[in-house]
C-alpha cells in the first residue's frame, strides 16, 4: 500500500467528518425547546436577562456563524461545559470513554475468537449437526435482547454460583495509577497481576453480553462466504498440491474469506460503542454508555452533543480501518 | 520411490457418481486407462463429458457428495487404493500434479506467487528453508519462461498477463518435479497465440523432467501435435482409444470422426465443417443403449443395446457394435 494514496484516502475522510457534524449541529439546533429557557428555568426572569444569556451564549448571532464557532471549537476538543458536572465536557467524556473503548475491544476480540472458528467449522462440516447446532445457536443469539441475556449472566454465574462479580469495573480495594484508563493495560503496566486477574473478572460478563450477539452475525458471515470460498478454483488446486488440510482451509481458504467478516465486525464494532449503554446500565459499567443515558434524562445536551459526535467519527473512523484490513486481505483491492 | 515395470498410471473401472435432487448421476462410468512413463496421454471430449472429472477422482480430489470408487488404481506399482488420507496427500503435488483451465482462478489471489510455489516445497520436504524454498521457486519461475524472475517473486497473481500466469500455475505444479502431470485445458482460458507457446513448455518441460503427461482438452488439433495416444470420452464413458495417428487417420467410432470433421482445417478452409448435430445426453437420463445413438448418423436398430468398449487391435479400442473389425461381444 503506498503512503500516497494512504493520505489521500485520510483526506477523503474531511467532507465525510464535515457533513456528520453539520448534521450534528443541526440536530442539536432545531431540536424543540430553547435552550435559554431550560436553564433560566421557571425561575422568573425579565427580557433583558434572557437577551444577555442569549449573547453570553452566542444564540443571537445567526445559524452559519454559529456552526462555525461549533466546528471551530469541536476541533479543538471544546464542547462547553457539562451542564450537571459543571466541568468541561471533553473531560467528563474522557474519563469514561477509555471504559467503554476497553469494554469494546474484549467484546471485539472475544466474538472473533468465538465466531471464525466456528463459522469455518460450520462451513466444512456443512449439513452436519454441528452446523445445524450452530444455526440455531446464532439465531438465538441474534434474536435474544442483550439486557435479558446480560441479565441471565449475572444469575447464573453471579449470583447463583457466585463465581464473577455482579457489577463495576473492579474492587474497591484495587488502586491503578491511571495510564491509559484502560484498566487492563494499566493492571499489567503496575505489575499487579492480582488487579489484573480482578479487572478481568469484572469485564468478562458484560464483554460476553456484548460478543454473543455479535458472534452470532459474525459466524453467519463467515460461514456463508467459506462456504462460497470453499467451491473455489484456488482451493481445489491448494488441495492438488498436497498441502495439508488445515493449510488449506486455514490459509487459502479463509484468507480470502474474511472480507466480508472484517466488513461486519467494523460496522458492528460501530454500533456496540454506541449500543452498548443498555449493557453499561445493567452491569453498572462507568463507561460513556452510561454517561450519555444519565446526559439523555437529566437534558445535559452539551454532554449528548458531543457523544453523539464521537459516534459519528468512530463509525467513519472504523469503516476506514475496515478498507485498510481489505487491501491486506486480498492485495487486488486498491485503496 | 521403485520403479516398477509396468505404466506409471493404471486405472481400472473408475466410477465416479453423484447424488444429486434430480437423482444419481454418474458423471465417470467405468473408466479403465493407462499412462506410460514419459508418455503423452490426449484425453478429448465435450464439456461434460467426464475428462476432467475423471483424473479429479485419480488424485483424489472429488469432494462430497461425489463418491469414487475403482477396481484398480495405481501409479507407479503402489496402489492408490490402499493408502490413507496422509499417503495420498504425499502423492498430489509431489508425484502427480494437476494445473486447471484458468490459472486466474486456479492461483490465490490472496498470496504471493514466492508464497503459492514454496508452499509445495515445503509440504513435500522439497526444500529444508524458506530461503532454500525461494531459489528453487525463482528457478521453477525461469524455468517456465517468465522474465526477471527473481524480481516477480514477490508479485501477486493479478499483476501478470494471463499466459505468465498459465505458466506460473506450471510452475507452481511441476515445483516438485513431478512424475504425471495432468494439464486440463491448458490453453482454453489463452489468447490463440499464447496457446502455443504454453502448449510448446508443457511438450519441453515433458522431455526436460522425463515426466507423462495426460493432455486434457476439446481440440483435438492440439492433441494429433502432442499426444502420443489418445482417449475419447463421451457422457462419462471411453468411446475410443487408440495411437494418436491411428486414431486421426482412422477412427473407428462415429463420434470421433465427428471430432475430426468439425474441425477447421487450413487445407480444407473451402469446405464446410460438420458440426456434430444435437447434445450430450443429460447425465440424469442416460439411454440404456448406446449413448451416441441419438446424434448418430449410421445408428440402427441393432444399436440399442449396450456397447462395450471393444478391442479393434491390440492397442485401439471402440465402444461401437458397428465398428468394423469389432468383436461382437
Amino acid at each position: 500500500m503506498r503512503i500516497g494514496r494512504l493520505i489521500e484516502r485520510i483526506a477523503g475522510l474531511v467532507p465525510v467528518l464535515l457533513g456528520v457534524s453539520v448534521i450534528v449541529f443541526l440536530m442539536i439546533t432545531l431540536t424543540p425547546g430553547d435552550p435559554v429557557e431550560i436553564m433560566l428555568g421557571d425561575s422568573r426572569s425579565s427580557p433583558e436577562q434572557e437577551a444577555a444569556l442569549r449573547r453570553d451564549m452566542g444564540l443571537d448571532r445567526p445559524m452559519v456563524e454559529r456552526f462555525f464557532l461549533f466546528l471551530g471549537n469541536a476541533v479543538r476538543g471544546e464542547f462547553g461545559l457539562s451542564f450537571f458536572h459543571r466541568r468541561p465536557v471533553i473531560d467528563v467524556i474522557g474519563e469514561r470513554l477509555p471504559a467503554t473503548i476497553e469494554l469494546t475491544l474484549v467484546a471485539l476480540v472475544l466474538s472473533l475468537v468465538i465466531a471464525i472458528p466456528l463459522g469455518v467449522l460450520a462451513a466444512v462440516k456443512k449439513n452436519t449437526w454441528f452446523d445445524r447446532i450452530g444455526t440455531v445457536g446464532s439465531l438465538l443469539g441474534v434474536s435474544m435482547p442483550g439486557f435479558w441475556f446480560g441479565i441471565l449472566l449475572i444469575l447464573l454465574f453471579s449470583v447463583k454460583l457466585g463465581w464473577l462479580p455482579v457489577a463495576g469495573r473492579i474492587g474497591f480495594s484495587a488502586e491503578v495509577p491511571f495510564v491509559t484508563g484502560m484498566l487492563l493495560i494499566d493492571t499489567l503496566l503496575a505489575g499487579r497481576l492480582d488487579s489484573f486477574v480482578e479487572a478481568a473478572r469484572h469485564i468478562l460478563l458484560p464483554a460476553l453480553t456484548l460478543a454473543l450477539p455479535m458472534a452470532a452475525i459474525l459466524m453467519r458471515v463467515t460461514r456463508s462466504s467459506m462456504l462460497e470460498v470453499l467451491r473455489a478454483d484456488y482451493v481445489l488446486f491448494a488441495e492438488a498440491k498436497g498441502l495439508s488440510r488445515a493449510r488449506v482451509i486455514g490459509r487459502h481458504a479463509l484468507k480470502n474469506a474474511l472480507i466480508p467478516t472484517v466488513t461486519v465486525a467494523a460496522l458492528e464494532t460501530g454500533s456496540l460503542l454506541g449500543g452498548n449503554m443498555i449493557v453499561e446500565t445493567v452491569f453498572g459499567w462507568p463507561g460513556l454508555g452510561r454517561l450519555v443515558v444519565e446526559a439523555i434524562f437529566s437534558r445535559n445536551y452539551p454532554i449528548v452533543q458531543a457523544a453523539v459526535l464521537l459516534y459519528a467519527v468512530t463509525y467513519v473512523l472504523l469503516n476506514f480501518i475496515a478498507d485498510l484490513l481489505y487491501t491486506a486481505l486480498n492485495p487486488r483491492i486498491k485503496l | 520411490m521403485t520403479a516398477a515395470a509396468g505404466p506409471l498410471l493404471l486405472v481400472e473401472g473408475l466410477t465416479t457418481e453423484f447424488a444429486t435432487r434430480g437423482g444419481l448421476v454418474r458423471a465417470v462410468d467405468d473408466v479403465s486407462l493407462r499412462v506410460e512413463a514419459g508418455e503423452c496421454l490426449g484425453v478429448v471430449g465435450e464439456s461434460g463429458s467426464g475428462k476432467s472429472m475423471t483424473f479429479l477422482s485419480v488424485m483424489g480430489l472429488v469432494r462430497p457428495p461425489g463418491r469414487v470408487s475403482a477396481r484398480r488404481l495405481m501409479f507407479d506399482g503402489t496402489d492408490v487404493l490402499a493408502l490413507d488420507e496422509a499417503g495420498k496427500r504425499a502423492l498430489r503435488g509431489r508425484d502427480i500434479a494437476i494445473t486447471m483451465q484458468d490459472a486466474l482462478t486456479a492461483l490465490n489471489p490472496a498470496f504471493t506467487v514466492a508464497t503459492q510455489i514454496t508452499e509445495v516445497l515445503i509440504a513435500h520436504n522439497r526444500a529444508a528453508s524458506m530461503g532454500e524454498a525461494r531459489i528453487k521457486a525463482e528457478e521453477m519461475m525461469r524455468l517456465v519462461g517468465i522474465p526477471a524472475a527473481a524480481s516477480r517473486l514477490d508479485d501477486y497473481p493479478h499483476q501478470f498477463s494471463g499466459g505468465m500466469r498459465q505458466r506460473i500455475m506450471i510452475a507452481t505444479a511441476l515445483a516438485c518435479r513431478p512424475r504425471l502431470l495432468i494439464a486440463d485445458e491448458p490453453t482454453t482460458a489463452l489468447d490463440v497465440t499464447i496457446q502455443a507457446q504454453v502448449l510448446d513448455l508443457i511438450a519441453d518441460l515433458r522431455r526436460e523432467l522425463g515426466m507423462s503427461v495426460v493432455l486434457i482438452t476439446h481440440d483435438l488439433g492440439v492433441v494429433a501435435e502432442h499426444a502420443d495416444r489418445v482417449m475419447v470420452m463421451y457422457a462419462g464413458q471411453v468411446v475410443e482409444d487408440g495411437p494418436t495417428a491411428t486414431i486421426i487417420d482412422r477412427p473407428a467410432h462415429p463420434y470421433t470422426r465427428g471430432l475430426i470433421d468439425c474441425m477447421p482445417n487450413l487445407e480444407t478452409l473451402d469446405r464446410p465443417v460438420h458440426p456434430i448435430p444435437g447434445q450430450v445426453p443429460s447425465p440424469l437420463d442416460l439411454p440404456p443403449h448406446c449413448r451416441f445413438f441419438d446424434r448418430c448418423e449410421r445408428a440402427g436398430p441393432q444399436c440399442r443395446v449396450p456397447v462395450a468398449l471393444l478391442p479393434l487391435s491390440p492397442d485401439h479400442g471402440v465402444r461401437c457394435i458397428r465398428a468394423e473389425g469389432a468383436a461382437h461381444g
